[in-house]
């Protein structure tokens, strides 16, 4: 059917495409935008079970302090970072048509601004991590087992 | 690349009011807000707060807040519709077929509805002890 483009030639044409850096901060928005959009859905329908299934909540944050969980919010982390500032960027060359001649530093200057503020603050997300999987080895667990759901009676209080 | 012309030529133009510039002008708009919201909620809830220390009771602190609350509430409703208008841009690229892309538009609105109201209502019925 020709009405979808094939996925193959999208992902292909994708990268060909030697738009200078500029096309590496679309494809960068796309999949930040994207990444976050995936993560979000998950987020948004998971805390509200704070409110309607407390157990499944308090059992769902316990998954989600698994390293594989870890390592995916550091992209989120970086996915939100750069997103805004490049969403920034394309705000006020929207707003400034004139400034459209500074198109190509303004990317360099996003991707700068982003290495500079996700590079201390990933490193740091990452040592947390081994720092949780160090603390419960110390104590004789692992950071590598799942909470198991049974584990989070529905009549149990979590909170007061 | 060297450059052809030194200025960038500009005109006004005027654009029909319609959903698509209204869809467009939110984006703006709520991106600006977003700049703020979001990146402050990821920066407080996972560098100064950390998921290792997530529990049911820390939720219920800060939602014994109002302030916290509508901080909440205002990045839920400006978050969803943002995402998946974003979602709908991606997929207008991709998807040449109209009857198509309205019938995905309409499910997506849908969605973000159902998302929103559902996650306001857990938000603003919270019980605090």
């Amino acid at each position: 059917m020709a009405s979808i483009a094939g996925l193959r030639t999208t992902l292909v044409e994708g990268v060909r495409y030697r738009g200078n850096i500029g096309h590496w901060s679309w494809v960068a928005h796309r999949l930040t935008g994207l990444g976050i959009l995936g993560f979000l859905t998950i987020h948004v329908w998971d805390t509200a079970n704070a409110t309607f299934a407390p157990h499944i909540y308090a059992w769902s944050i316990d998954v989600f302090k698994h390293p594989f969980f870890g390592v995916g919010e550091v992209f989120v982390l970086g996915s939100v970072y750069y997103h805004a500032l490049n969403g920034l960027r394309i705000t006020l060359l929207d707003w400034k048509p004139e400034w459209w001649h500074h198109q190509n530093r303004s990317a360099w200057i996003v991707w700068i601004f982003f290495l500079a503020v996700f590079v201390p603050a990933g490193g740091y997300l990452l040592i947390g991590i081994f720092t949780h999987c160090a603390d419960l080895v110390a104590e004789g667990a692992s950071c590598w087992v799942l909470p198991s759901i049974t584990d989070y009676p529905a009549d149990a209080i979590y909170y007061e | 690349m060297a450059s052809t012309t030194e200025t960038i030529s500009t005109r006004t133009i005027t654009t029909k009011r319609n959903f698509e510039s209204y869809a467009y002008l939110f984006m703006r708009l709520s991106g600006i807000a977003l700049l703020f919201l979001a990146v402050g909620h990821v920066t407080i809830q996972l560098l100064l707060n950390s998921v290792h220390n997530l529990t049911l009771q820390f939720v219920a602190d800060q939602w014994s807040s109002w302030g916290w609350r509508a901080y909440d509430s205002l990045l839920l409703i400006l978050a969803v519709p943002h995402g998946y208008n974003g979602l709908r841009n991606i997929l207008e690229d991709y998807i040449h077929n109209e009857r198509l892309m309205r019938i995905i538009s309409w499910v997506l609105a849908v969605f973000v509805v159902i998302t929103v109201i559902w996650s306001l209502v857990a938000i603003m019925t919270f019980p605090t002890r």
